[in-house]
């Protein structure tokens, strides 16, 4: 035992008193260790993150059915949804019935009608010029920001608006905040997919990434073992003293992750979207995984360096490397991308979010990218076997992979491996965007609604007038929605027992042709055409019935003439499907009733929900934020929205997967030119040889450009193939259309290959440097 | 009226830091003849060598080479010249181990412009010559260190350079491969007229030389001739 520590002590020793290249070789371990372990613990700590955000979410949440008590004072409160270029701005409207009313958590006190408390994010947002469209959405009194305990993250955008127009039939009773009952809603399949796949593309390169940098410098060191063997070390004994070495720059590597790690704390909260926001506070990892990140990378890094001793003879006369000449064996190695497809079947025949599907999914995943870089290797050495011609530095190029590319494709292997699982990913992303876009409704006519379910009876004439005046906005139609009865006194009801008709509700929205083109396929429409929209499988209400357009309560139903005011369905009700790719085209929905206010007869409605469809000027490029402030200057309940579908959460998402390509292309970038700068290293004495007898630094810049190359050329190829397949899979798995990504493949490549490229060319000055022929004068 | 030397260095200046290599070192080599460089280590013979082939740069003084004037050049000039006109064998061959031996010695033909078959015909004859034609489809690393050192002579001698420059060729060798080197080296060199410069600390392999310069503190302290 003392005879191992000792020979750990003699490694960690000699790898801080190598001089000046020792202490490269140390740091650029460290360096290497230290990003991988940030990046571990970062991934540890997103647990943490997310369960202070959740936390402080219910904190200020609103409990519907909560229990009140005579003795306290109440309040009513509201929800407000709104949206700001494509961010989301979520608030709540707050009237107070009487001194001590319950005040949200960050909030001081209660803001009076008109008022704003907003949130430090939102406050910057409408101090800005690019805030301007959204400046006076709910009212321009500012006055106060929500602390930190009221907030989900420092970037998110909420507010409270006071107001004195809730009543207990559209708002909450309440006399606390917080206490929402909290269940076990289904995690969605897509966003779990999202999140498996993202963590095993972004940690796996890590797991690659640490693997190489440990393997720095490691010809020099394997010189000073056979050093140590001369003078009496046996096997044993350099292999602890290797492992001593590793361990030294290993654990400097913690210490160098560690500060990275609460830098990364500090800036990490502001960076990503606003509404992942978090602070600094709420970022810290998971101890059991802290814990198993501390004890497993440097059990990790020893084992990667004696598996790397495993490949070389160390004698005391010198250093032989075993198995140079021995070819790749294959059949072993489509083992694991063939477990991992086996793994990754839910995909294809159904998927849930069980533990044990998750559990499949990302060993199939981890399966499938292994296979990867295990493959890799076997195929460059298939491929550079039946190279062959080319001027003399694609010749040296390809003999040197020939003889050894092992150290080219451990590097490229990392490349392989994020570059396939990006290409996944981005697929998927891309296929939910495309998911979105089949269900976008007609946008020739209107580009943008507002919803209005709090209705007053005029509310369709203040919805056009007011609309209209918003800047950006050249036309505005409405549809007004009631659900209505059949009538009683019919015999057997309207319908005579067919379907909806028969006994139930039917919804009937009244609108210009223009607008009731909105909810389905109209051929020839005008006013005073009454159509009914019937999705396959529903029955549709017969012509001649009868409906009552007033209930007399005074709620619900109302014609604006009379109670029980009877409307019968004309025989010219025409039949048509639901509008191409909406919602009630997928089935389920209910048939509705379309009429043109000629067809009405002069009943006026009274709503129960007003639409009003806005045709936006394309010129005007804030046009739909100025609709919602119009609308909010309305009634903010409402809620305006763009017809297309709004894909402001893959915004998000596109976001996160962009910081983390880029996080991992210079994680990647690091590790290629680690690798070139070893490789230049430790050829430097025969590159000065080469120069001494008169090759050309271009011939020799280009055989280091083909040695990367040719790796980098087959191992994106080998991405693409299994990125691509893996999308195909995800794709099918959310139950998008199949499509190939050629955009996103390209700049993913494209990306990686640019970064390949610039770690090459910061390499060739070292090259220069070392192939001055003055340096042979090291030999 | 003697011959016009073929390489000539002249107070030749060089320091490294602090640390002076060359002081005032001046030496004169004729067309096929071999001249030795000898002295102890650290002396400046190898870096009087490699001022005399255009690797380094002296401070003051300067090297002709055929009336051509080797420290006005432009780096790559004398690249070209190197490559060309010049040819080098180090202690421990410094072949490139991915290459085969063949391979080796036909890459200065090939960094010439000349094509792959034509230079590996003439990389072929020149293993045949040195008496390795069986290690030469075989990597370094297969050979043994008498056979690389001999690949590295016929890599030196393949472009038929008028100056050949050795440094310490058998000193990673047994006295019997060193001698077979040196007896191989110095017929192949005199076939073919080149001069070879030769650094080496060994008088055995000094007694090859027609020339011997003793090398010491930067200086050429001594000339003589050797035969």
């Amino acid at each position: 035992m003392t005879r191992w520590a000792a020979d750990l002590a003699l490694g960690m020793r000699l790898s801080v008193g190598g001089g000046r290249s020792g202490w490269a070789r140390l740091t650029m371990i460290a360096v290497g260790v230290g990003l991988g372990v940030t990046m571990l613990v970062v991934a540890a700590s997103i647990p943490a993150v997310l369960e202070a955000r959740a936390d402080r979410a219910a904190d200020r949440s609103v409990e519907s059915q909560q229990p009140l008590s005579l003795s306290s004072p109440t309040l009513l409160t509201t929800e407000i949804r709104s949206v700001f270029h494509d961010q989301a701005v979520n608030g709540r409207m707050l009237q107070p019935e009487g001194d001590g009313a319950p005040l949200p958590p960050g909030v001081s006190r209660q803001p009076a009608p008109g008022e704003v408390i907003v949130s430090p994010a939102l406050d910057r947002l409408l101090a800005s010029d690019d805030g301007a469209a959204l400046q006076g959405r709910w009212g321009d009194r500012v006055v106060g920001t929500i602390g930190e305990e009221g907030l989900a993250g420092p970037g998110e955008l909420t507010f409270y608006l006071g107001t004195d127009r809730l009543t207990a039939g559209t708002a909450n009773r309440i006399q606390s905040f917080g206490g929402a009952e909290t269940y076990e809603e289904g995690v969605d399949v897509v966003l779990m997919l999202l999140a498996l796949v993202g963590m095993v593309v972004l940690l796996l390169p890590v797991a690659i990434f640490v693997s190489t940098a440990v393997r720095f410098g490691s010809e020099n060191r394997d010189r000073r073992l056979a050093a140590l063997r001369l003078v009496g070390a046996d096997v044993g004994m350099t292999r602890r003293i290797a492992a001593g070495e590793t361990l030294a720059g290993t654990l400097l590597g913690l210490a160098v992750g560690a500060v990275l790690y609460v830098v990364a704390g500090q800036v990490a909260g502001y960076v990503v979207p606003g509404n992942m926001s978090f602070y600094p506070g709420d970022f810290r990892p998971l101890p059991t995984l802290a814990v198993l990140v501390v004890v497993l990378v440097p059990v990790t890094t020893v084992l990667v360096t004696l598996s790397a001793l495993r490949q070389v003879l160390v004698e005391p006369l010198g250093v032989v490397r075993r198995g140079s000449e021995r070819r790749r064996r294959f059949w072993w190695r489509p083992v694991f991308p063939v477990l991992g497809v086996a793994l990754l079947h839910p995909l294809v025949t159904g998927l849930d979010d069980s533990l044990g599907n998750q559990v499949m999914i990302v060993a199939g995943l981890v399966f499938l990218l292994v296979g990867v870089a295990l493959i890799l290797p076997w195929l460059v050495e298939a491929a550079v076997r039946r190279l062959h011609g080319g001027g003399v530095a694609w010749d040296l190029a390809v003999r040197r992979l020939q003889l050894d590319s092992e150290t080219a494709v451990r590097a490229v292997s990392g490349i392989a491996v994020s570059v396939a699982g990006l290409i996944a990913l981005q697929g998927l992303v891309g296929a939910i965007g495309a998911l979105s876009a089949e269900s976008q409704a007609d946008t020739s006519r209107f580009q943008a609604s507002v919803l209005d379910i709090y209705p007053g009876a005029e509310a369709d004439e203040v919805w056009v007038r007011e609309l209209s005046q918003a800047e950006g906005v050249e036309a505005v139609g409405t549809l007004t929605s009631v659900w209505v009865w059949p009538d009683p006194g019919a015999e057997g009801g309207a319908g005579a027992g067919d379907g909806p008709a028969s006994g139930g509700e039917i919804l009937v929205e009244s609108g210009t042709c223009e607008v009731l083109a909105q909810e389905a396929q109209l051929g020839a429409c005008a006013d005073g055409d009454t159509f009914v929209v019937a999705p396959d499988g529903t029955a549709v209400p017969a012509a001649g019935s009868s409906y009552v357009l007033a209930d007399g309560s005074g709620e619900g139903t109302g014609d604006g003439t009379g109670d029980g005011t009877l409307w019968t369905l004309p025989a010219s009700a025409e039949t048509v499907a639901p509008p191409k790719g909406g919602v009630a085209a997928m089935g389920g929905a209910p048939a509705r009733i379309l009429v043109t206010p000629a067809a009405l007869g002069g009943i006026k409605l009274e709503p129960e929900s007003v639409t009003a469809y806005a045709a936006l000027d394309p010129a005007v490029p804030d046009a739909l934020e100025h609709l919602r402030t119009a609308a909010g200057e309305v009634d903010p309940r409402a809620y305006a929205s763009p017809i297309a579908q709004s894909t402001a959460a893959l915004g998000d998402i596109r976001q996160v997967l962009l910081v983390g390509t880029v996080a991992l292309l210079v994680m990647i970038g690091a590790s290629m030119l680690v690798n070139v700068i070893e490789q230049l290293r430790e050829r430097r004495q025969l590159l000065a040889v080469l120069v001494a007898f008169g090759t050309r630094r271009r011939t020799l810049s280009g055989s280091v450009l083909f040695q990367v190359a040719i790796p980098v050329v087959l191992g994106l190829a080998l991405a693409v193939l299994t990125g691509s397949g893996l999308a195909l899979a995800l794709q099918t798995a959310v139950e998008a259309p199949l499509t190939f990504d050629w955009a996103g493949v390209g700049a993913t490549s494209g990306a990686a290959a640019l970064v390949v490229l610039l770690t090459t060319a910061a390499g060739l000055p070292l090259l220069w440097h070392l192939t001055r022929p003055g340096n042979l004068r090291n030999e | 009226m003697a011959p016009e030397p073929l390489l000539t260095a002249e107070n030749l200046h060089l320091s490294f830091g602090t640390a002076t290599a060359l002081d005032s070192a001046s030496v004169e080599v004729h067309a096929g003849e071999v001249l030795a460089l000898m002295g102890p280590s650290g002396s400046g013979k190898s870096t009087l060598l490699h001022c005399l082939a255009g690797i380094l740069h002296p401070d003051q003084g300067r090297v002709t080479y055929a009336g051509r004037d080797l420290t006005a050049m432009h780096d790559d000039e004398r690249s070209a010249l190197r490559r060309s006109e010049f040819g080098f064998v180090f202690q421990f061959g410094q072949l490139v181990p991915e290459l085969t031996c063949l391979e080796n010695v036909a890459l200065p033909l090939r960094l010439g412009g000349a094509s792959r078959r034509a230079a590996q015909r003439s990389a072929a004859a020149w293993l045949e010559r040195l008496e390795v034609s069986d290690v030469a489809h075989k990597r370094p690393g297969q050979a043994s260190g008498g056979q690389e050192q001999r690949v590295a002579v016929a890599r030196a001698l393949v472009t038929r350079p008028r100056v050949v420059f050795a440094d310490e060729p058998t000193g990673a060798l047994d006295t019997l491969n060193g001698e077979r080197v040196m007896q191989l080296f110095v017929a192949a060199a005199r076939e073919t007229a080149a001069a070879v410069v030769l650094v080496t600390h060994e008088p055995r392999v000094a007694a090859y030389s027609d020339h011997e310069a003793v090398v010491r503190d930067g200086r050429v302290r001594t000339r003589e001739y050797a035969r």
